[in-house]
């Protein structure tokens, strides 16, 4: 696989403008047959819409691909399928009420393909034996985990004829163990005769796992170089440019820091109904002032109604809910807000801005309550100078205080919220922070920016609950590891060290033997 | 400060791109449209304009048009601004006229001089519309309950009520038709051009949207109704109470609405009937209410000058079919070609700039 075999995709000066910013400028890109090939690149880099373009999501401005030496035009995902490219995006795009099977086998067979589901099981089965991947195929998808989820997304782009197989940050749902199940498949492939682009920003993957290496940043192809040249410094050094990787920032220390008194934060046996979503059965577990918990799991398993049980967006069945002492279960979210609790959304668009309002009025939202000194009035220069302010001191990237949140890029929709939030932990005290993902989507920097403030918040005596789906991220930052998985949270482990595969088997739901 | 000025100065600017262009473009439909009618559109726009604003008679017509108008639109946009679509106005506008009569045959033979008289009367007509307002709210916030469907069969429940009290228990016998006894004297809106025959009712209105302004910008309910408008799920993640923020809107929907029914029976009918809301042949204010809305941007000043343009046009329009024998209605085509051309205009822009 040192020799180079023909290019298999080929693509040219491919450029691409959404408005005003340029996401593509004249990259070009190669890939051979029978090779894992990386993208590797920050988020905005340019890597995913560079294969949105290849498997006809996006149309490129100026360019030209060509797919084993001929040059084809892709204006639709069914062009790209025509010539041989699949996409497995980073979210599963299936449909959870049908079973793999006809999931599998949709948009293949035209209008009748539902009379042929039987008629086709068989050909379908041998392709998966064919590939190694065992999938249940009269399973209904909601019910499988992320891990088969994915299997059956990449059987499906190889039912329908993929020979170029393109992976969008493929690793971010899955437990290590299913990582490392996932890149032997995808080792297996290369072996027979597949061309395999995955696009990650994960450095140790790419090394762990790749033939060859493209870099991208600010959406300029940097280099391509094969594995055998690169180290984690070099690639590095491509991602990241001049500016370099930001500072680590202090390792956590374990619990050993923990503040006295109560805990800042207490969940005691506490249940949710169903119709919030992934029902809590029992959830208990404390985040002791001082220190930072991380919650560890995969995306879907209780995380989210946790954070909003906590922050008393959803009504709690049973159980309690103590902030820094205090029993709040029966409090409104300003209550808990008053009472110094702090939260960031998982998801920044829908949940944390106001998109057409002014960055001023962002800023006080949650505040409004208890800054302004007149009662009912809101004071509009009390909230620009606060906006003044914020802006300067956590570097966010716009023109003033009156522009609307919606104008701001997502990096800094993210430093938004995280400012509102830290000041609002400086006007109540600041007991106690939920953090669910919130370096999710972000560039280096900026996710290096939200560390340092959780950190700061911690040595300021805070309890951090940090939830996050990146293992690497919680191991970087929590002194203790909470795993669920449920709506149960399995284990705990102490830090400052951790061993991913223990914590990886919990986030599984195998439940751990008693030593 | 100065870039806040600038930023201003820039969103005045498209502003005044974006109606400029609209407004040219319904000129250019609308003279196609009258040159069709094989009319001559000079004339057509003299005509309207002439007899809208060119004698005090037509001036005076086109102010009172103009009081439920404005009051009925800054209705609409409350409502959108919080987020909410209230398609009520007709039936908060009955309410509110309900409101108004009711209070004043309550009071008649109190002999109140009309400087409390009148005020009580259009207070009865706020709570009347408030009351048509808080069904909706409190049905949607207890039941989740679209507040679409509601306001549109309530709008038939107060049509049927002033149907029934016009005909029934409030009727005139001696006007032969469906129709309530007058008002008393001391409960009618003063005349501020009484010549002419205008009523007070604009001076209300205009308060109402420099309230409307101040309310929203400068009070932390309206702070609060902004953002449950803009993103009702982060405003929850604020600690922003939604139950209670949708428990002002649309009340408050109702009861400016209800002023408008209250200024049209006070100011202007002097007794309760069916067609208060809006003239004989035209759209509804309900209906146009909505579209000065949207053309206005939901921002009080916007839906003033709207609604003003309105005034004009539904006030000029019967002048129309005396000068060049074009239907009375071809003021509402005109009206209609205005607010998609606005819209049109507002999508092209908007394409550009995402």
């Amino acid at each position: 696989m040192t020799e180079k075999t023909a290019a298999c995709v080929e693509m040219y000066g491919v450029s691409k403008s959404f408005g005003e910013v340029r996401a593509l400028d004249a990259v070009d890109f190669e890939a051979a047959e029978g090779e894992i090939h990386a993208l590797l690149g920050e988020n905005g880099a340019g890597k995913t819409t560079l294969m949105n373009i290849l498997s006809g999501l996006y149309r490129m401005d100026e360019g030209q691909i060509a797919i084993e030496g001929r040059e084809v035009d892709i204006h639709s995902p069914q062009d790209a399928i025509a010539v041989g490219v699949g996409m497995v995006h980073q979210h599963v795009e299936l449909i959870g009420n049908f079973t793999a099977l006809e999931n599998i086998l949709l948009g293949r067979e035209g209008s009748r393909w539902r009379l042929d589901v039987e008629a086709r099981r068989s050909s379908v089965e041998e392709l998966a034996a064919n590939y190694g991947l065992s999938i249940p195929l009269d399973e209904g998808v909601k019910s499988l985990p992320a891990g088969i989820q994915q299997k059956v997304e990449i059987l499906k782009a190889l039912y329908h004829g993929a020979d170029i197989l393109i992976l969008d940050e493929p690793t971010t749902m899955l437990t290590p163990h299913e990582v490392d199940g996932l890149f032997t498949i995808l080792k297996s492939f290369a072996r027979g005769g597949l061309t395999v682009v995955f696009i990650t920003h994960k450095i140790q993957e790419v090394l762990d796992n790749c033939d060859r290496i493209t870099v991208f940043r600010g959406g300029r192809k940097i280099d391509t170089i094969p594995r055998e040249e690169a180290t984690r410094e070099i690639l590095v050094r491509m991602m990241m440019g001049e500016r370099g990787m930001p500072p680590e920032g202090e390792r956590p220390t374990g619990p050993s820091v923990a503040r006295e008194g109560e805990p800042a934060l207490s969940v005691r046996g506490v249940r949710t109904s169903a119709k919030w979503g992934v029902p809590l059965t029992g959830v208990a577990f404390d985040v002791p002032r001082g220190l930072i918990v991380g919650m560890a799991g995969i995306s879907g398993n209780g995380q989210k109604e946790l954070a909003e049980a906590v922050a008393g967006l959803i009504e709690v069945e049973e159980g309690e809910v103590h902030i820094d002492g205090e029993e709040v279960s029966a409090l409104s979210v300003a209550g808990r807000i008053a009472r110094g609790m702090s939260l960031l959304p998982q998801d920044r668009i829908e949940e944390g801005i106001l998109p057409g309002l002014s960055l001023a009025e962002n800023f006080v939202l949650g505040l409004h309550p208890h800054i302004f000194r007149r009662r009912g009035v809101f004071e509009r220069e009390a909230a620009h100078e606060l906006g003044r302010n914020a802006i300067a001191e956590f570097n966010i990237l716009a023109r003033n205080e009156h522009v609307p949140a919606a104008h701001l890029s997502g990096g800094n929709i993210q430093k938004t919220i995280v400012a509102r939030a830290v000041m609002l932990a400086h006007e109540t005290g600041g007991k106690v922070m939920i953090a669910n993902n919130p370096t999710r989507g972000l560039d280096v920097m900026a996710a290096s920016f939200v560390h340092g403030r959780l950190r700061e918040l911690r040595a300021g005596g805070a309890g951090v609950l940090l939830i996050s789906e990146d293992l690497d991220e919680l191991c970087l930052m929590s002194d203790r590891i909470v795993a669920i998985y449920a709506g149960e949270i399995l284990g705990a482990f102490d830090g400052p060290e951790y061993d991913i595969y223990r914590i990886g088997a919990l986030m599984a739901g195998q439940r751990e033997e008693v030593s | 400060m100065a870039a806040g000025v600038s930023e201003k100065k820039k969103v005045a600017m498209e502003f005044a791109v974006t109606y400029a262009a609209a407004g040219a473009l319904a000129l250019a439909c609308g003279a196609v449209f009258i040159v069709a009618f094989g009319g001559d559109v000079l004339v057509a726009l003299g005509t309207v304009l002439r007899s809208s604003l060119g004698t005090w008679g037509g001036f005076a017509q086109t102010l009172n048009k103009f009081s439920p108008l404005l009051l009925a639109s800054l209705a609409v946009a409350f409502g959108m601004r919080g987020g909410h679509f209230n398609i009520g106005v007709d039936g908060q506008i009955y309410a509110g006229a309900i409101g108004m009569t009711g209070t004043a045959f309550a009071l008649e033979g109190m002999n109140l001089p009309w400087p409390v008289f009148v005020p009580l009367g259009l207070l009865g007509g706020i709570l009347g519309g408030w009351f048509w307002g808080f069904i909706p709210g409190i049905l949607r916030v207890r039941f989740q309950v679209s507040e679409i469907f509601v306001t549109v069969m309530l709008n038939f429940v107060a049509l049927y009520l002033v149907d029934y009290l016009a005909n029934g228990p409030w009727n005139d016998p001696l006007a032969g038709e469906a129709i309530s006894l007058p008002i008393p004297d001391a409960s009618v809106l003063p005349q501020v051009m009484p010549r002419a025959g205008a009523h007070a009712g604009f001076i209300i209105a205009l308060v109402a949207a420099v309230g409307m302004y101040f309310f929203m910008t400068r009070t932390i309910a309206g702070y609060e109704i902004r953002a449950v408008g803009d993103n009702p799920r982060a405003a929850r993640f604020g600690g922003i109470n939604v139950a209670r923020v949708t428990l002002i809107i649309m009340p408050t929907c109702g009861a400016l609405s209800g002023l408008a029914g209250a200024i049209e029976v006070s100011g202007f009918h002097q007794s309760l009937l069916l067609g208060i809301s809006g003239a004989e042949g035209a759209p509804n204010y309900g209906a146009m209410a909505i579209l000065i809305a949207v053309i206005g941007r939901n921002n009080p000043l916007g839906v003033t000058i709207a609604a003003a343009v309105f005034a004009v046009l539904v006030s000029g329009s019967d002048s129309l079919q005396r000068s060049i024998g074009l239907p009375g209605a071809a003021v509402f085509v005109f009206q209609a070609i205005i607010v998609l051309t606005v819209v049109f205009v507002q999508a092209r822009r908007n394409v550009r700039a995402g």
